[in-house]
Formats: C-alpha cells, sequence, structure tokens
C-alpha cells in the first residue's frame, strides 16, 4: 500500500507538477551535479561554515528531491538511487518552508557562478510560490502579500494617507526654498514622466519622495505622481505568485496607460525595479508600449545633460557603494549607479567583492518581512558586516529600499560606525540651486524634545528605523527592542523617560508588557505610548480597552495609530513629555 | 580479425555499436523530453549594452565554462578549475578511445601517442581519485551526495584506471584485426583479462550513463543557453566590468 499524503501535500505535489512544465525550471532541477562549486558563495555558508544545510544544493535538493520522484526517469523508477523523496506531511512542508523562506534570500550568488547554469533563485521562489499556494509562509510574508493584494500596496498605505504624505512633502520642498511653484503633480494626463515609489517612501521614508521631487523641479521635469498604481514593489516577486505579480504590476501600467505619460521612472529599489521592468511583463502578460527606467538613469542623465548641478564636496564623507542583488545580478545595473556616486561623491570606497559578485545584504528575498528567522539572518549579515567595515566608509549607499534595512540592522547589530542611504539623498544634497531659487529663510528650528531618552519597541525593523529616525532629528537619545523582553531590560538599565510601544510583539505582547509595567512599583508611572496600527476591527482579540478595564489599570499617556504621521507622532510625544515635566 | 583474438573481446567489439545506439536512442528521448516542456518568454524591453543581447548571452553563456574569470569561484580557487578541465579532457577521451580503440587502434600505434594519452588518463584517475575522496570526507559533500554520486563517480575512477591500462594494447590489437603487420610492433600479446574487463565495464558504463548524473552534459547546453538568454536580454551576460570586481 502506497504512503498516504496529507491534503496539502497532495495539492503541492500537483501544482508542483503544472510548474515544472516550464523548461528552465526543469533544467535548473534536472541539471545539478553537485559539484559544490556554488557552496562558499553563499553568504549563509559563509557565515556558518560549521553547518552544511546552508548549502545551496542541499536546500535546492530538498525540492529537487521530491521532483525527481515525480518527474526524473531514474527516480520514479529508483528513487533512493538518485536521492529522490516525494513529500508526505505537513510537518515536512513546514521544513521547505525554513528553507526556501529562512535559508535562502534568493540572491543569485550562487546561480552566477554554477557551471550548468542552475538557477536557484528562480525555482526557490517557484518553491515558495507552491507552499504559499497551501498557506505555508512565514507570517509577515502573509500580512505584507495580503497588504498588496487588498490595498493594493504592500505596506497597506492607504490612498488618503499617500496622498496626505505628497501634500505634505510638497509644502516642507515648498517652505525650504521659500517657493510656491515647487509641486508634486498627481495624476497629471500626458506627464512625460509617472514616478513610481516603494511604500516605504510613503510611510517610513518621505525624504526620498521630496528629495526626488526636488531633483525633478530643478531638472524642470514634466512629471508626476499617480494616485492609483504608485507602488512599484512586488511581493509577487518573494512569494514566487505571478498572480500577486501580475495584479500589483498591471495596476502600475494601467495608470501609466491612462495618465497617457511617455516613461515610467522607479524609485531606487532593487526588487520593485527588477518586478516592474523585467518580470512584470511575463506576469501581467502585457506587451507595454511606455519605456521604464530606473531613477538612477534618469538621475544620470540629468547631470550629464546639465539639466541639473551637483557639487561633490557637499557628500565629502567616504562612502561606498553596495549591489542590490536584484538590481546588480538580476538586473545588470552596477555602472550606472557608480557613475552618479562620482558625481555627487567626493571620497568613494569600493567594497569587495563588487558587481555581480558583490554579497547580499541579508534582508533580501522578503527577508526583512520574516521576524522568525531574524536571529539567522543577523548571524548570517557577518560577512557583509565584514565588508562594510574593510571599506573604512561612513556611509554606505544603495539603491534599494530593502538593502537599505537590511543594512540598516546589520550596521546597528554589528556596531558598525556607518549609516545607509540612497543616491537620491546624495544627489539632492549636492544640488545646487540656481541663486534666484535660494531659500530666502531659513526655517526655524527647534527642539523641544532634546535629551529626553526614548524606548521603542516594536518587532518590524522597518517601524523602529523610522521611530528613531524622527526621534533622533528631534534631539532625543533612542533605545531599540524587537520585543517585549528586550524592552523590559532595557527598561531597567536605561531608565528611560518614554517608551513608544506596540501592540503586536513575538512572544510577550505589547499589553502585557503594559500591565506588567503598571504592576511594578517603580514603572507604574513610565510614561507609555502606544503606537500600533491594529485595532479591535483588525483583529478582536486586540480589545484595548476592555483588557485595561479587566485589569483594572489606567489608559497608556497617548496612541498614535500606523501609518505614522511624524507630526502627529511628535505632538504626541512632546504632549506627554512637557506635560510631565 | 585475426585468429588470437578472444571470443569474449570479439563478442563485445561486435556489441560496442548496438551499445552506443542504445544510448543515442535513450538520449534522443532525454532530448525530445526536455524540448516537450515550453521555454518561457521574456517580454521586458531588451536593456544593457550594445552588446548584451539574448543571443550574446546565450552564447557567452554556453562558453563561460571555458572562461574561468568569469566565474567567481573558480576565480577564487583555480586548482578546482585545472582538476575539473583534466577529468573532463579524460573522460571525454576515455569516451573517443573507446571508439578509436576498437575500429582504428592503427591510429594508436605510435608510442609517443599513447604515452600522451597515458598522462591525461593518469591526472584524470588521480583528479577522479581526489574528487571521490572529497565527496566521502567533506561533510557537506557527503550531504548532497546521493548512491548515484559515488557510485558514477567511481565508475568513471574505475573505467579511465583500466583505460590506462588498455591503451597500451592499442598496437597489438591492430595487428590482432589486421589493421597492422606484426612486423610494425615490439609485442603482439594481448592482454586479455584486463580488454574483456574493460570492454564489458565500457559497455556497462554506455548504458548506465544516460539514466545516472553523467548525462548531465546532455542538459548542460539547454540550462546555460535559457540562463544566458535571460541573462543577455536583461543586460547582465556578457558581464561588464570583470576586472573591477574582485581586483584590489
Ligand atoms: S554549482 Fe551548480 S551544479 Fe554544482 S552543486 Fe551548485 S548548483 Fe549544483
Ligand atoms: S540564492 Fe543566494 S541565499 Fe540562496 S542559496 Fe544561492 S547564494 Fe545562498
Amino acid at each position: 500500500m502506497g504512503k498516504t499524503r496529507s491534503y496539502k501535500a497532495q495539492k503541492v505535489v500537483d501544482l508542483m507538477k503544472a510548474k515544472t512544465k516550464s523548461r528552465q525550471i526543469m533544467l535548473s532541477l534536472e541539471s545539478c551535479v553537485k559539484c559544490g562549486q556554488c557552496i562558499d558563495q553563499c553568504h549563509y555558508v559563509l557565515a556558518n561554515p560549521d553547518d552544511p544545510t546552508f548549502a545551496p544544493p542541499y536546500k535546492a535538493d530538498k525540492l529537487r528531491k521530491f521532483f525527481k520522484a515525480h518527474e526524473d526517469w531514474t527516480g520514479k523508477v529508483i528513487p533512493w538511487w538518485v536521492g529522490a523523496r516525494s513529500i508526505y506531511t505537513d510537518e515536512e512542508l513546514e521544513e521547505l518552508k525554513d528553507v526556501v523562506f529562512g535559508k535562502c534570500t534568493g540572491c543569485r550568488r550562487c546561480s552566477l557562478v554554477c557551471p550548468m547554469g542552475v538557477d536557484m533563485a528562480t525555482f526557490n521562489g517557484m518553491a515558495r510560490n507552491l507552499l504559499y499556494s497551501v498557506g505555508i509562509m512565514p507570517e509577515g510574508v502573509w500580512a505584507v502579500a495580503k497588504d498588496q493584494w487588498e490595498i493594493g500596496n504592500q505596506m497597506g498605505v492607504l490612498k488618503e494617507d499617500y496622498l496626505d504624505t505628497l501634500e505634505w512633502m510638497e509644502e516642507e520642498l515648498q517652505s525650504k526654498h521659500n517657493d510656491p511653484s515647487i509641486k508634486i503633480p498627481i495624476d497629471k494626463k500626458g506627464a512625460d514622466i509617472m514616478y513610481t515609489i516603494n511604500p516605504r517612501e510613503a510611510k517610513y521614508d518621505p525624504r526620498s519622495i521630496a528629495d526626488a521631487a526636488e531633483i525633478f523641479h530643478f531638472a524642470g521635469a514634466d512629471w508626476c505622481m499617480p494616485s492609483e498604481g504608485w507602488d512599484m514593489t512586488n511581493f509577487g516577486l518573494f512569494v514566487g505568485d505571478p498572480s500577486l505579480g501580475a495584479a500589483a504590476s498591471s495596476r502600475l501600467y494601467t495608470a501609466a496607460q491612462e495618465l497617457g505619460v511617455n516613461k515610467v521612472v522607479i524609485s531606487e529599489c532593487g526588487h520593485g525595479y527588477r518586478s516592474t521592468k523585467c518580470e512584470g511583463p511575463n506576469w501581467a502578460k502585457m506587451d507595454l508600449d511606455f519605456p521604464m527606467e530606473s531613477s538612477v538613469i534618469t538621475m544620470l542623465d540629468y547631470i550629464k545633460q546639465g539639466k541639473i548641478k551637483v557639487d561633490k564636496s557637499k557628500n565629502s564623507e567616504k562612502v561606498t557603494y553596495h549591489d542590490s542583488c536584484n538590481f546588480a545580478r538580476s538586473c545588470g545595473m552596477t555602472e550606472e549607479p557608480r557613475e552618479v556616486l562620482s558625481l555627487v561623491c567626493s571620497d568613494i570606497q569600493e567594497m569587495y567583492p563588487n558587481r555581480q559578485w558583490n554579497y547580499c545584504c541579508t534582508g533580501g528575498g522578503g527577508a526583512m518581512s520574516m521576524s522568525e528567522y531574524a536571529p539567522m539572518r543577523l548571524k548570517s549579515a557577518k560577512i557583509k558586516a565584514e565588508q562594510l567595515r574593510a571599506t573604512g566608509a561612513k556611509i554606505v549607499v544603495t539603491s534599494c529600499h530593502n538593502c537599505v534595512d537590511g543594512l540598516t540592522d546589520l550596521i546597528k547589530h554589528y556596531n558598525l560606525d556607518m549609516k545607509v542611504t540612497q543616491l537620491v539623498n546624495l544627489v539632492a544634497n549636492a544640488l545646487v540651486v540656481p541663486a534666484s531659487k535660494m531659500p530666502k529663510v531659513m526655517k526655524e528650528v527647534s527642539m523641544p524634545l532634546a535629551g529626553k531618552k526614548i524606548l521603542v519597541i516594536d518587532d518590524e525593523p522597518d517601524v523602529r528605523i523610522f521611530l528613531t529616525k524622527i526621534f533622533k532629528e528631534n534631539g532625543c537619545e533612542v533605545f531599540e527592542a524587537p520585543d517585549a523582553n528586550q524592552g523590559m531590560r532595557i527598561i531597567r538599565d536605561k531608565n528611560p523617560d518614554l517608551v513608544s510601544l506596540d501592540m503586536i510583539l513575538p512572544h510577550k505582547t505589547g499589553e502585557k508588557l503594559y500591565w506588567e509595567l503598571r504592576k511594578d512599583e517603580k514603572y507604574k508611572k513610565l510614561p507609555v505610548v502606544i503606537v500600533s496600527g491594529y485595532t479591535k476591527i483588525d483583529d478582536p482579540k486586540i480589545d484595548f480597552d476592555a483588557f485595561l478595564e479587566d485589569k483594572g489599570i489606567p489608559a497608556p499617556q497617548g496612541f498614535v495609530e500606523k501609518p505614522i504621521h511624524p507630526d502627529v507622532l511628535i505632538e504626541t510625544i512632546s504632549g506627554v513629555l512637557l506635560e510631565k515635566v | 580479425m585475426g585468429n588470437e583474438i578472444n571470443p569474449l573481446v570479439e563478442f563485445a567489439v561486435h556489441q560496442l555499436h548496438w551499445v552506443l545506439l542504445f544510448m543515442g536512442t535513450v538520449y534522443a528521448f532525454k532530448i525530445r523530453w526536455i524540448l516537450k516542456h515550453p521555454a518561457g518568454k521574456d517580454r521586458q524591453a531588451p536593456t544593457g549594452e550594445a552588446n548584451q543581447t539574448s543571443k550574446s548571452g546565450a552564447w557567452y553563456s554556453l562558453f563561460s565554462i571555458a572562461m574561468p574569470w568569469t566565474l567567481n569561484s573558480y576565480r577564487e580557487k583555480p586548482m578546482m578549475y585545472v582538476q575539473f578541465v583534466i577529468f573532463h579532457i579524460c573522460v571525454a577521451m576515455s569516451i573517443t578511445m573507446t571508439i578509436v580503440f576498437s575500429y582504428r587502434p592503427v591510429w594508436l600505434s605510435a608510442p609517443a601517442t599513447i604515452a600522451v594519452i597515458q598522462v591525461i588518463y593518469a591526472a584524470g584517475f588521480i583528479v577522479g581519485l581526489y574528487r571521490l575522496a572529497r565527496r566521502v570526507f567533506s561533510p557537506v559533500m557527503r550531504m548532497i551526495s546521493s548512491p548515484d554520486d559515488y557510485f558514477s563517480m567511481a565508475l568513471l575512477v574505475v573505467w579511465v584506471g583500466f583505460s590506462f591500462l588498455v591503451i597500451g594494447q592499442a598496437p597489438a590489437f591492430a595487428v590482432a584485426i589486421g589493421q597492422l603487420d606484426a612486423s610494425q610492433v615490439a609485442s603482439t600479446q594481448l592482454n586479455e583479462i584486463p580488454l574483456i574487463a574493460y570492454y564489458f565495464l565500457t559497455a556497462f558504463f554506455l548504458i548506465y550513463v544516460p539514466f545516472s548524473k553523467i548525462s548531465h552534459y546532455i542538459f548542460y547546453p539547454f540550462t546555460r543557453w535559457h540562463f544566458g538568454q535571460t541573462m543577455g536580454h536583461r543586460g547582465i551576460y556578457p558581464l561588464k566590468r570583470i576586472d573591477k570586481m574582485k581586483a584590489r
């Protein structure tokens, strides 16, 4: 009697048979000769030399075994001889999940050295899709994919928040240059350029939007941003799902077609660029009649054509350039960013290895949304950290938002004296504004929170980075914790003036920590501001009011809802701290 | 054929073309199977420099194995490349020599030719042993290896060993099958045991190969071609500025 297979395993087997009809995928699965050439090209292997389970062919074999059991001639007849084995249980699917999501960022470094041309990244994506199809994936991946399906962008930024952010950035620019003619045009029909961004910019890094707008403005570009279809990222790439890929990319293509723009410019993002320019037309099965280019090319053209003037002495700190895997290895963008860098920075140190052989930032493949694998990710980041440290640079530049987060996280973890930025920020900083457009009045900056100690407890690295940046800009000393236990330790050690607390945390919830603080004689008066996107509408289990009532404890000093508006945040925090004073 | 030849050897030589035909037929089916899988189309607009097209990328990819400087792993470990080349030359030569030895042994009558071939066999044999040892003793290689991986490698090493032993008999064999006059060779004595073993091993090898990992060379051109097409179309292949990638 044959072995029984769980419902999910059977579904995965059926789907696998359909997926491996593609010649490219089938060949990658069939061709490995186990020569081992790719093994020490993988950053996971280099950082974990004693653990052979990180080796690319070992990871690939988790899927290859089961492909062979169903499709390969010898594998079907004498499976044990060629290491073929089908998949039967949900536990095996979970194991496969840990490999394809947790142990491979799909960086393609191994593919580029494989003498056979085995494309690990492509079939790792396929394996992710098989699991995704039966609901097996890291929780964070599910949340992001859901947002992209439902809301139309992977960070769940609502249309009104996005438009608010654009308006806010427009006002900032106008006040910076004392020039009300500076605009961020929205939905301008027939514009030359439609500029598309990563939702991370709208949510956590609006400064990048302002910088791009500044560049477009001073270059005299006829441009706009769409009110729909503005997200150029695509989680379809990370879950290997062509349907999600098609849904997300066609939204953007349709926006471009409806506006009748001449070209789409994609802001600096490795996977966004690859998804929108390379994979999107395949997923959406659309032959597009407008070109798409990276903003790196646009900026380079503006500088070369003299449309904007830059002064490289304005960026005088030593910089190095990190190649995003998707941008460099999967799209060949290695020289253009370096050319821009050489035009806007005066002290550049190349990192080694570089270009197509650079190491992954370790946050690729959607890894930043998989908090359960964060310790493994950060351990594997050792290689990247050493590579960065060896440059002696103070700034690492990258053309990818994912890499910004991945690098920021590892820089902090390995205590590197470095910060991360993008070309758009450096170009904007190096801009030489024509004298006629110089700001007349410098805005006075006051820092009511200067010197305050704030602890940010949030499991999402993106959010921590964003909050830290805002608090630091307002003169605070900031501590970060990814979970409640670490948060409690920092409270004891550092005695912060205020805690910014997320509700949904791994292991112990924010609610529970809040309750513990209020029970503790020493901390019961410690100001806490809840910064969370979850309400009882999202999840009925989270009824914080009922919880407070049930425990008989007072409400926290403040609430700030995600997506976070910096003004609201600072207003709330100032209110709490200054009132306390 | 001459009278001195062992009937078993004679039998084996006569069956060789059937074995080769069998191998060719299985390969034909394999190629048909590969082609039955539709190749995906890349709709994105071509990107990159003028010399980076899907065709140039495909050719570049196909021959990148002959350009070790384009493969980071071989740049970092040149000795791995050297042994890779030796081993593959040796195996390709063994297969060719099976046919030459059986049908035109007269071509192998010069002692210098035999000496060169034997040097290559010896080098290939040593590399093969090293590769087998690496597979057995390295924990990571052990973890990724199946019985077929060990067996294929061991089979190749033994076969190359026998090829080494047998190739020296080419002049005597040429005399035995009437391609050469006995007066033209130093010895007409055939050492039949290794010869019989060699032929049966060769027959087994040729029948086994299409079902083992050794058949990877059938996949090689397809896999590299398609990979290169995509990489060329997207402006990655041929790689730019390789000189700048690693040099310090
Ligand atoms: S380099 Fe290629 S053929 Fe060799 S083990 Fe890695 S994937 Fe397999
Ligand atoms: S694609 Fe990158 S992370 Fe995945 S196995 Fe290959 S080298 Fe490692």
